[in-house]
């Protein structure tokens, strides 16, 4: 979709009506080019491949860790009726009553607690 | 790009003209284009193109010949990137970010390093704030392009917003150490250096953030900034010294900025009031003409140096006629002996210039020239103004009349006699004078929207619109152009009128109006999350994410929310008769005259209502035509303009479930404004109805922790109590919530009854209006037989040390039988506030809004028809 090319002369002759037409907006037309189309600039690629490299690194740490967590979350074992129960008591989401079971190791009491001392 | 179903070189450029057409907005030309190419029969059916046109339509304003030509391009191109992609733009355009966001994630499974497709998939994971999201596909188009500024600074942006400062930092210093050359005087490289400082501040590496400031101050080009932050750096880091001269540079620059004084005294580490009154008089000395060291120091000076300094200042406003002399004042009265210097001084002025024309006997004696005969007036209005926010309307009424009288074409005057009448409890008589002082000057729009607030506060709307539509716009209502120009207070007010006067639908629909507003200001965001990086005004996009994150919290929000909620709670309690049902009233229990009466009663109600709808659905045809050739109109202009549902508030106030409806209007203030007491009240009132136990404890709890004396909290868990013994009584409670509240409510009430609980709180607060009242309406609940009781702890109470919103509501709930059948205490209450508030209206004319309930009671169609001055809720109750 990015792909541009060269204006034709065609083109520049309607760029320029345009602008004619609504240059006596002011306020209106500058607000109607908050949207307009804009090239972006580049930089050169110095030392760009150390430090994509170096950041790419941080990242992948980051990373595991997140994945452990949610592995952790995941083992928890937690009952149907609980999550039912929280979602129909506290008026949440199933996501967010799942969520709050799984963090709190899938006892409901203390999820229930978690909740209201929020 | 590789296409599923590829074009020709010929077709195939005139394709790529119709992309750039589009991004350039020349849709007219991008149409003429896709013709071109579906002209040609061999690829009449051509996906993308297909596709491409719907778009363009849709940037005309073509909306339902945008969708189809979309679908229909996608069905003839599923595996097509491009119409994936286009699908999702024209659903963004919609403002169905979710689904537009499927579709993106679509395209990008056909074409999954796309860049155009990512950057709007991050433009649309910011708007609805999935961080994590954001964070990937920022990092995806890094990965792709690390060539690119925008890449960069996106990235980091995303580690920012999801609060890893150290990271955020880390890549925009790489990020800088790789950019070549730097042209002096860049902006854009200014405020990167800027953004990349306030991040190191968030993160509190505040000595970092001070080298990296002194760094690149040649780089930056906001001066101003640097300045400021290199002074507070030195303050917090302990450098006190050397933060001196910057302020003193910065006051300099601007004294009238308050900030500054009080940084300038934390530099000098001032603690001593003394110390700052010496300060402040030098710089009165350097800046005769800055008003901040005139009025600041009389927010630290006490005793004989606050008069002096209150003294000068008032002198000052006075002889000069400076009209908000008074407001500037104002926040002094919370200090009481600052309160009384203030009444002295002006007594003596006033006493002066009325004998000898000084405002003091020594200047009289010194004979000093006399003061100009304007301040009079002006300490008149000022004494009118200070009495008035004592609550002492005789005293005030007593010197802005003297003051009309000696300059009778003073608009001020006549603004705060209104206002002294509406503090007093009489909105009629406040709303004709702010109507005498509006017509005095028809040109000043303040005086304006003055007189349509208070018209609204007396429920006159219909006048209301009518002052406004001097300043709105010609051709539509006011009440149109109002919403259409977002003009919040005033909805809020028609709101709160409507519910007032018993018109439920009317008042929910400004309430969602306002509601409504606030959502378009969320949506307004979505241009400057492009806009803001491409011109790299990071700082203030930052603070325009957080500032619309928390939207919701503007007291504007609120007040249209509680109204919303208190309505739908009203309408869950009492709930209004299906449209087609109201006219049969329980007709068969009626004498014949009576039911006589009632049928042509009904006829006449009847007639009224069909030129009602007739004349409702006449202004429906013009609106239509209206909104069609606003349309029009706007094609070009605004296509994005959402579709919303029409508010009908015959539909508003007949509502399936009004506790969810309430409950949307609670959430954003539970998450928001959870710092107010009234939001837990609030939420504690609407759980209590849908009997979720847990959530009633939870409302308790969290309002006690904001305030744990407030009056309406004893009867929150008492109310509690009562519904758990009930809860218990049918065994309804789940082990596991048992478990919970058994706990709870050992710290909540120990061991105590309800009875126990509510005696010893009688007991404890027998100095307190508004406890004694939350406890004697229970005391009536738990045993009705000490009604007696109950009401003699409330109306004995010494009206004297009664606010008029205390008396207020007690007499209210009097008279909506909270207490049961008590006409006779009624009268009696009626009459004893009569005596202490003279002008509040509420406690007037027995007779005449007895008749006016009845009226109200009849039914709602009548209800509509007479939208009398004052009339309230509770007054449709039982009388």
């Amino acid at each position: 979709m990015s792909e541009s090319e060269i204006n034709g002369t065609e083109e520049d002759v309607q760029d320029k009506k345009q602008k004619k037409q609504t240059r006596h907006d002011g306020g209106a037309a500058d607000l109607e080019r908050v949207t307009d189309y804009a090239e972006e600039k580049e930089i050169s690629a110095a030392h760009i491949s150390s430090a994509v490299e170096q950041i790419g690194n941080k990242r992948s740490k980051e990373e595991e860790r997140k994945v452990a967590k949610e592995m952790e979350l995941l083992k928890v074992h937690v009952k149907k009726e609980d999550i039912e129960l929280i979602m129909n008591e506290m008026l949440i989401t199933r996501a967010q009553a799942e969520k709050v079971l799984r963090e709190q190791s899938g006892d409901v009491v203390a999820a229930l607690e978690a909740i209201i001392a929020n | 790009m590789p296409s599923s179903d590829p074009l020709p070189p010929k077709e195939s450029a005139l394709f790529r003209k119709l992309l750039k057409c589009y991004e350039m907005k020349q849709y007219k030309n991008g149409l003429k284009l896709a013709k071109q190419i579906l002209s040609n029969p061999k690829y009449a059916e051509h996906g993308e193109t297909l596709a491409m046109k719907g778009l363009t339509l849709n940037g005309l304003g073509r909306r339902d010949e945008a969708y189809k030509y979309v679908r229909l391009g996608l069905r003839k191109d599923l595996r097509s990137h491009v119409c994936w992609h286009v699908y999702g733009l024209l659903q963004r355009s919609d403002k169905k970010y979710d689904e537009a966001i499927k579709c993106y994630r679509n395209a990008l499974k056909w074409e999954k390093d796309n860049l155009q497709i990512l950057k709007d998939l991050s433009l649309l994971q910011i708007q609805m704030r999935d961080l994590e999201g954001y964070k990937e596909t920022r990092h995806h188009l890094f990965t792709l392009r690390p060539s690119q500024h925008a890449s960069w600074i996106g990235f980091a942006m995303s580690y920012h917003l999801i609060g890893d400062l150290e990271m955020a930092n880390s890549i925009l210093e790489t990020f800088s150490q790789s950019q070549a050359s730097i042209e002096t005087h860049d902006y854009r490289h200014s405020e990167l250096l800027l953004y990349q400082n306030q991040i190191l501040i968030e993160a509190g590496n505040l000595q970092r953030a001070l080298d990296h400031l002194h760094q690149y101050e040649s780089q930056i080009v906001d001066k101003l900034a640097v300045q400021e932050s290199v002074g507070d750096l030195h303050i917090k880091l302990g450098q006190p010294a050397l933060a001196v001269p910057i302020f003193e540079e910065l006051i300099r620059r601007n004294p009238e900025n308050t900030l500054y004084y009080s940084q300038y005294f934390a530099a000098r580490e001032f603690t001593e009031p003394a110390d700052k009154l010496a300060a402040f008089k030098q710089f009165e000395e350097i800046y005769p003409r800055a008003m901040c060291p005139k009025r600041l120091p009389l927010d630290v000076a006490s005793g004989d140096a606050f008069r002096a300094a209150l003294d000068s200042y008032l002198r000052r406003g006075l002889r000069k006629g400076v009209p908000p002399l008074f407001v500037n004042v104002r926040v002094l009265h919370r200090n009481h002996e600052k309160a009384a210097i203030i009444e002295e001084l002006a007594l003596q002025y006033y006493e002066n210039l009325t004998r000898s024309g000084h405002f003091s006997r020594e200047d009289a004696d010194a004979n000093l020239p006399v003061e100009p005969a304007s301040a009079l007036v002006w300490t008149a209005l000022f004494l009118a103004q200070h009495y008035d926010y004592k609550r002492d309307t005789e005293h005030a009424l007593e010197y802005v009349n003297a003051a009309i009288e000696h300059t009778p074409t003073l608009i001020e005057l006549f603004m705060t006699k209104g206002r002294i009448y509406k503090h007093a409890g009489d909105p009629v008589e406040a709303y004709m004078w702010m109507d005498e002082a509006q017509s005095m000057d028809t040109a000043d729009r303040y005086i304006n929207s003055k007189c349509a607030k208070y018209m609204l506060r007396a429920n006159l709307v219909k006048e209301a619109e009518e002052i406004c539509s001097k300043f709105t716009r010609e051709g539509v209502t006011a009440m149109e152009n109002l919403n259409e120009m977002q003009c919040m207070w005033f909805q809020t007010e028609c709101a709160l009128a409507y519910q007032r006067m018993g018109l439920w639908g009317d008042s929910l629909k400004k309430c969602h109006e306002v509601d409504r507003h606030f959502s378009e200001i969320i949506e307004d965001q979505f241009d400057f999350h492009t806009y803001c990086m491409r011109k790299m005004t990071l700082r203030a996009y930052i603070g325009l994410l957080r500032l619309e994150d928390v939207l919701r919290r503007h007291p504007f929000y609120f007040k249209a929310a509680k109204c919303a909620i208190e309505v739908y709670i009203r309408l869950y309690d009492k709930p209004l008769k299906s449209e087609e049902t109201i006219e049969e009233i329980d007709s068969e229990n009626l004498p014949p005259s009576e039911l006589k009466k009632l049928r042509s009663k009904q006829r006449k109600a009847k007639k009224k209502a069909e030129l009602e709808s007739a004349q409702a659905a006449q202004a429906q045809v013009k609106r239509e035509q209206h909104q069609k050739s606003k349309q029009q109109a706007n094609q070009e202009a605004d296509p994005e303009a959402p579709q919303l549902d029409e508010l009908i508030p015959e539909k508003l106030e007949r509502p399936d479930d009004p506790l969810d409806k309430a409950i949307e209007f609670l959430k954003p203030l539970q998450q928001l404004a959870k710092d107010r007491i009234e939001t837990h009240l609030l939420a504690f009132e609407i759980y209590c109805r849908k009997n979720k136990i847990l959530l009633m404890l939870q409302s308790i709890r969290r309002a006690i922790a904001i305030d744990a004396t407030h009056s309406s909290i004893h009867a929150c868990i008492a109310r509690f109590a009562q519904a758990l013994s009930k809860l218990t009584a049918n065994g309804e409670l789940n082990v596991s919530v048992q478990t919970v509240i058994d706990k709870a409510t050992k710290e909540l009430i120990g061991t105590k009854s309800v009875q126990q609980l509510n005696d010893e709180f009688v007991a404890q607060k027998s100095d307190s209006i508004m406890h004694l009242y939350e406890g004697a309406r229970i005391m009536y609940e738990l045993d009705p037989n000490k009604r007696n009781e109950a009401i003699k702890l409330i109306t004995s109470f010494d009206i004297n040390k009664v606010k008029l919103e205390e008396a207020t509501k007690i007499f209210e709930a009097l008279r909506s039988g909270a207490f049961g059948e008590c006409t006779a205490e009624l009268r009696q209450y009626r009459t004893t506030c009569q005596q202490r508030f003279k002008y509040a209206r509420v406690f007037k004319d027995i007779a005449d809004t007895e008749s006016n309930a009845a009226a109200n009671d009849v039914n709602h169609v009548d209800e509509k028809s007479k939208p009398n001055a004052i009339s309230a809720d509770e007054k449709t109750a039982d009388l």
